[in-house]
C-alpha cells in the first residue's frame, strides 16, 4: 500500500468572461428561486389563465411593486435562460469561429427580446380606460 | 455533423445513473422553460404593441392542450429550481461534496422535493381546466 499525500493549494485565477458567466448562473439561480416560483404559483395556479384579461394586466402593472418584480424577472430569468442555452449549444459547437458566431447570435437574440419586453413593461397596457 | 452525433450518443449512452439523469433533466427542463419564457415575453409585450393579439394568446393558453403544457412547465420550473439550488450550493459552498454517492443521494431528494412542490399545483391546475373548459366541478367550485 503506497501512502498518498494530498496537498491543497489555493490558486488565484484571473477571472475571464466564461468564469464570470459561470458564477452569475449561480448568483442568478438564488435570485430566481423566489422570483420565478412566486410568479409561477401566483399567475398559473392561484389566479390561473382563465381569470386573465387586459384589465388584469393593467391592474397588476398599476402597482410599482409588481412592475419592479417583473423587471427583475425579465432581467435575471431571460439572461440566465439564454446563457443556459449557450452552454447547451457549446456542447455541439466546438470551433472558435462557430462559438463566436453563436455568442453574437445569442447576444442579439437576447437583446431583441429583452428590449421588446422592457418597452412593454415601461409602456404598460396600450388601451384607453375603461378597458373592453 | 459528427459533433452532433458524438454529443447526442454521449448524452444517451453515458451510464452515470442519478448524476447523469439529473444533468439531462436539468437541460431538458431548462430548455423547456427558456422556450416558453421567450414566447411569454413576446405575448406579454402584445399588451403594449398589439392588445388584441394578447387576447388571442390568452385564448390559446386557456385551451386544454396548453393547459397540459402549463402543468408540465410548472414541473420544469420546480425541478430546474430545486436542482439548480443543489448545484449552486455544492459549487459555491461545499465543492468537496461533489462525489458520486452524494450525487446519487441528493438527486433523489431533489426529485422528491420537486414532485412534492409540483403535485398540489398540478392538481389545482387540472381542477381549473376541468372547471373552465368542461364545466366539471372537481372540488372548490
Amino acid at each position: 500500500m503506497a501512502a498518498t499525500t494530498e496537498t491543497v493549494r489555493r490558486v488565484k485565477v484571473k477571472p475571464n468572461y466564461e468564469m464570470i458567466a459561470w458564477k452569475w448562473m449561480r448568483y442568478s439561480a438564488f435570485a430566481l428561486i423566489p422570483l420565478v416560483w412566486i410568479h409561477a404559483i401566483l399567475q398559473d395556479v392561484v389566479v390561473g389563465v382563465h381569470a386573465m384579461d387586459l384589465g388584469y394586466v393593467a391592474e397588476r402593472w398599476a402597482s410599482l411593486f409588481w412592475r419592479v418584480f417583473d423587471a427583475l424577472l425579465l432581467g435575471f430569468a431571460f439572461a440566465h435562460g439564454v446563457n443556459g442555452l449557450r452552454q447547451v449549444l457549446n456542447d455541439f459547437i466546438h470551433g472558435e469561429k462557430g462559438r463566436k458566431i453563436l455568442n453574437w447570435s445569442l447576444f442579439i437574440f437576447w437583446l431583441a427580446i429583452f428590449l421588446i419586453g422592457a418597452i412593454a413593461l415601461i409602456g404598460g397596457v396600450n388601451q384607453q380606460f375603461p378597458l373592453e | 455533423m459528427s459533433t452532433l452525433k458524438t454529443t447526442l450518443t454521449g448524452y444517451a449512452g453515458y451510464r452515470g445513473r442519478e448524476g447523469h439523469w439529473a444533468f439531462l433533466l436539468h437541460r431538458i427542463t431548462g430548455l423547456g422553460v427558456v422556450l416558453f419564457l421567450t414566447i411569454h415575453i413576446v405575448d406579454i409585450a402584445f399588451v403594449y404593441f398589439q392588445p388584441a393579439l394578447f387576447l388571442d394568446a390568452l385564448a390559446l393558453y386557456q385551451t386544454t392542450l396548453f393547459g397540459i403544457g402549463e402543468i408540465a412547465l410548472i414541473f420544469c420550473v420546480f425541478f430546474h429550481g430545486v436542482n439548480g439550488l443543489r448545484i449552486a450550493y455544492f459549487d459555491m459552498f461545499k465543492p468537496g461534496l461533489w462525489s458520486i454517492e452524494m450525487q446519487r443521494k441528493t438527486t433523489r431528494t431533489t426529485l422528491i422535493i420537486a414532485i412534492i412542490l409540483w403535485l398540489p399545483a398540478a392538481v389545482w391546475m387540472v381542477r381549473n381546466i376541468l372547471l373552465h373548459n368542461y364545466g366539471i366541478v372537481l372540488f372548490g367550485g
